[in-house]
This record gives C-alpha cells, structure tokens and sequence, in this order.
C-alpha cells in the first residue's frame, strides 16, 4: 500500500503512518514516501518502539522512500 | 442548462459556492447555469469557534448562522439529508428518494466526529469538537479547582492538528490567571514521539511546553478511557491518570461517501492532489476534510481549495481547459496563550516556520472569526 505523504507538513508523515497502520491489517507492506526531512529519524524511532519492521529506506531525489511491514495488531 | 451541485454548507461548500457564482455571475442571472448547495440542516457551523467558546472567547451563538443568508441569493440551498452519490448516472439521491441531476458535482461534505469508536471517550473524556462538548467543557474548566489535565489524541485523522497544542496553552495561561495554576499539573500526551508531526512546529512548541511545566507523554495512543478510575490506557502500555481529561475523538469522512463506495476505510475520498478532482471522475470535485490528502483537515485548506476548484469549474463551464492546481497551500493560527498566538503557512513544497508568539499574530487571529461570516464565507475576495 502506498502512503504519498509528500507535502504534509501539517500532521506530518509519521502521523499519517501510524494513522494507516492502525486501519490495516497484520503483515502488510507500506511504501511511505516523505519529503520532511525529519522522518530519517522519526520513522525508524517510531518503528523500533512500536515493535513493526522497517525494511527498506531509498533516498529519491526531494524525498524519501521508507518500506515498512506491520508485524503485530 | 448546466446544473452545478455542492455538497455540504460549511466552510469549503460554501465559500466554493459563492466563488463559482461570482465566475459565472452572467451565466447564472440568464438562467444558463444553475446553482445548488444541499446541507443536512442548512445551518453552517463555524468551528474554529468551539476553541473560543471553551474560553469564552466567543458565545455558543456566534459560531453558527443560517446559510441562505451566507450563499448569494442565486443560489439555492435545499435542506436534506444526501443518502447516496450515484456517479455512473450523474445524479445525488436525497432522503425520501428525492433525485437531483447534475453536470458538475463538488463533494464538501467534511468529517463526522466518531467519540463511540473509542471505549471509555463518551462518558470519561471531555471534548471540544462540536458545541455542545465545548459548553461542558467550559462549564468544568469554569468549575476546576486544581488536580491533574490531560490532553491527548484518540483517534486519527482529526481536523485541525493544532487544536491539542492551543488548548493545552490557552489552558495553562487561563488557570495562572486564575491563580490555579499551582494546584494544577498538565500533561500533554501525542500519538507520535514528539509534540507535534514535524520538528520546524514540534521543537518551538516543546519548548513552550517546558517553559510553562507542562509534562509531556509520547508516543501515547489512546486504547481505552476508565471512567469510573480516571485513567487512560494507551497502545504503549502506559496509563495515565487524571482528574480533568480534554481529548480529541476519532473523526472519518461522511457516511454518504461509503454509501456511494467512493471513500477508503475511513470514508476519506481519493483526490487528485493538484486537480482536486475525485480519483478517476471527470466531472467530481472534492474538498475540504472529505479528501484523502495528508494535509491538515482545516478551514483555510477548504478555503484555498475552493479558490481552485471554483476557478476550474468556471473554466469548463465557459469550455476553456481547467487548469488550476492546487499547491497544497495552507494557514492555520495557533494559540499559545490567551492572547497570543503564532502561525503555520506552508504548501507542499515549503515546510512551515513558525514566528515567536505575539499579541498581534493572535489579533490577526480574532479579526479573522469575527470577519469570516461577511468576507470569507461569502468570498468576497
Ligand atoms: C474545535 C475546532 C477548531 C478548529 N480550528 C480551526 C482553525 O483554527 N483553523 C482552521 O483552518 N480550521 C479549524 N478547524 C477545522 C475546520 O472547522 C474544518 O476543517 C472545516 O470546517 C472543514 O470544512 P468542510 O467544508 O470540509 O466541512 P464542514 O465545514 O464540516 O462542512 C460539512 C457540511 O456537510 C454537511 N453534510 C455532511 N454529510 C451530509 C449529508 N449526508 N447530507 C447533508 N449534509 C451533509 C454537514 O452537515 C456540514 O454542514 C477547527 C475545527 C474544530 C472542530
């Protein structure tokens, strides 16, 4: 499932992924793409703490592109 | 003729309304274009007020007004109730099977305030998100003498992502006034690990938050509120305790939305970002809190959305390419006190920076709600 947070500053992308992590059900992929610089840090902090596994993270050109499974309810 | 409909009365319906009559203003005086705006109940709810109303900044009163006197007088307002959007046949059902055909159709049906979904909110949470939660809450402010506050999110989206950070500050100040503020601890508690979703906001806010000693808990997503023990339970395991809890409901989009199988889980529509226009509809507009965009629900997005949407729908009208983009721009205010406040201006390109608070950010604020009514909502800029 992709998660184009681009642009959102205001919740801000790791609001938006938590938000579509709560929806979705166990053992789906999420391909989060962030253009705060911010989420470098934040998403594998938030990961690490709510226990889900982040599998991939590619620098694009203005953005960032983060795979991320859910591994528990 | 051409029948132009919008969807809901408040914020984006309104303003987008009276934006396209005034682009087809000749069109619609001879009878070429006609204009519709279908409203539950057709009285227009200004609510950034609610905030003002737990302060009593602003009367209960003042954030609601009858929306024919909003809308141009061209315009008609039918008062129902819309039970479902039928794309394949261009037209909106009404309740009581009432069928009203369209060209051009704008969805601005907003968000619904879901305190249910969460076990515990309705009888153990204060609230602020309609007028009737923010008159409680303003009578228990009213009637506090001191203990523990907590602030906290239930349940995402919600509109307007300053909220938690305004009341929390307009709190703190209102109680010092009062000469509570000792007797008083208050804890912020946020879904994320910080105080707010990105660190140009978060940092200047969490530094606010340690000058006035509030406590801050994160990350905290609320699971369950007790009541009868005072104490809300978050996903993370942590449980907070309080005497005076303000939290913030889940919202999702309109029930006609998932009626009409155009939203997602969470009855948000998919949009084009740019084009506003319904995912894969040609002729479907949407805007305000009704999209899926990752942008603040708020109604200056709906305002400036309007601005795009009504441009286009007048160039397609006159037959000319509808190309208006909407560049994610927003502005919100945020109170950090009783009379001060800063500010968020960001698009999508351009992260917001937010000024140090002052009295005349906040004053800017004040003329704003008091001009909404005559300037905004009948667009008249
Ligand atoms: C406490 C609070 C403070 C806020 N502060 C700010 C702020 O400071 N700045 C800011 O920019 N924003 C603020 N907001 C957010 C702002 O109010 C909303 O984002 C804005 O109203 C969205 O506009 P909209 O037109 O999309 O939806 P709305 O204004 O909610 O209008 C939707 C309309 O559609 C109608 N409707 C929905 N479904 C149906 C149906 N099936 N049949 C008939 N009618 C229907 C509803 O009755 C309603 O009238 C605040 C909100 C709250 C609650």
């Amino acid at each position: 499932m992709v998660v184009d947070a681009r642009g959102s500053w205001c919740p801000g992308p790791l609001m938006e992924l938590v938000r579509v992590i709560q929806e979705e059900a166990v053992g789906t992929e999420f391909e989060l793409l962030s253009s705060d610089e911010g989420s470098r840090k934040d998403i594998p902090l938030w990961i690490d703490k709510a226990g889900h596994q982040l599998l991939q993270i590619t620098n694009e050109p203005g953005f960032d592109r983060f795979i991320i499974r859910k591994s528990h309810a | 003729m051409k029948r132009v409909i919008v969807l809901g009365g408040g914020i984006g319906g309104t303003t987008v309304a009276n934006r396209i009559r005034k682009g087809l203003e000749a069109e619609v005086a001879a009878g070429q274009v006609q204009i519709q705006v279908v409203d539950r109940e057709g009285i227009h709810a200004y609510q950034p007020g609610y905030l003002m109303v737990v302060f009593d900044k602003m009367r209960p009163e003042e954030t609601k007004r009858d929306e024919s006197g909003l809308l141009h007088r061209s315009i008609q307002l039918v008062r129902a109730e819309i039970e479902k959007i039928d794309p394949a046949a261009n037209k909106v059902v009404l309740k009581g099977g009432k069928e009203l055909p369209y060209d051009v159709l704008v969805i601005a049906t907003g968000s619904v305030i879901h305190p249910e979904a969460v076990p515990g909110f309705t009888e153990g949470a204060h609230s602020f998100y309609d007028l009737a939660n923010a008159q409680k809450l303003r009578t228990a402010i009213q009637q506090f003498t001191g203990g523990k506050i907590l602030i906290a999110v239930a349940g995402m989206p919600y509109k307007c992502p300053v909220a938690p950070l305004e009341v929390t500050f307009m709190l703190d100040d209102y109680l010092r006034t009062r000469g509570l503020r000792d007797k008083t601890e208050i804890h912020y508690a946020y879904p994320i690990p910080k105080v707010f979703g990105i660190d140009t906001v978060a940092q200047p806010m969490q530094r606010l938050m340690a000058e006035r000693g509030i406590s801050i808990h994160v990350p905290f997503n609320v699971e369950r509120i007790d009541p009868v023990g005072k104490t809300v339970k978050g996903v993370e395991g942590e449980t907070i305790p309080f005497d005076l809890l303000i939290a913030i409901p889940p919202h999702r989009g309109s029930d006609v939305v998932g009626a009409s199988g155009l939203g997602d889980k969470g009855n948000w529509i998919p949009t084009d970002r740019f084009a506003l226009k319904v995912e894969g509809k040609e002729n479907i507009y949407v805007l305000g809190d009704a999209t899926n965009i990752p942008i603040s629900k708020a109604g200056s997005t709906a305002d400036y959305e309007a601005e795009v949407v009504a441009h286009n729908v007048v160039a397609a009208a006159r037959g000319e390419s509808p190309s208006a983009r909407y560049d994610g721009r927003v502005y919100c205010w945020i109170m950090t006190g009783m009379s001060q406040a800063t500010y968020i201006k960001f698009d999508y390109l351009h992260p917001p920076h937010p000024p140090t608070p002052s009295f005349a950010h906040y004053w800017n604020k004040v003329i704003y709600n008091r001009t909404y009514w005559d300037i905004t909502a009948r667009a008249l800029y």
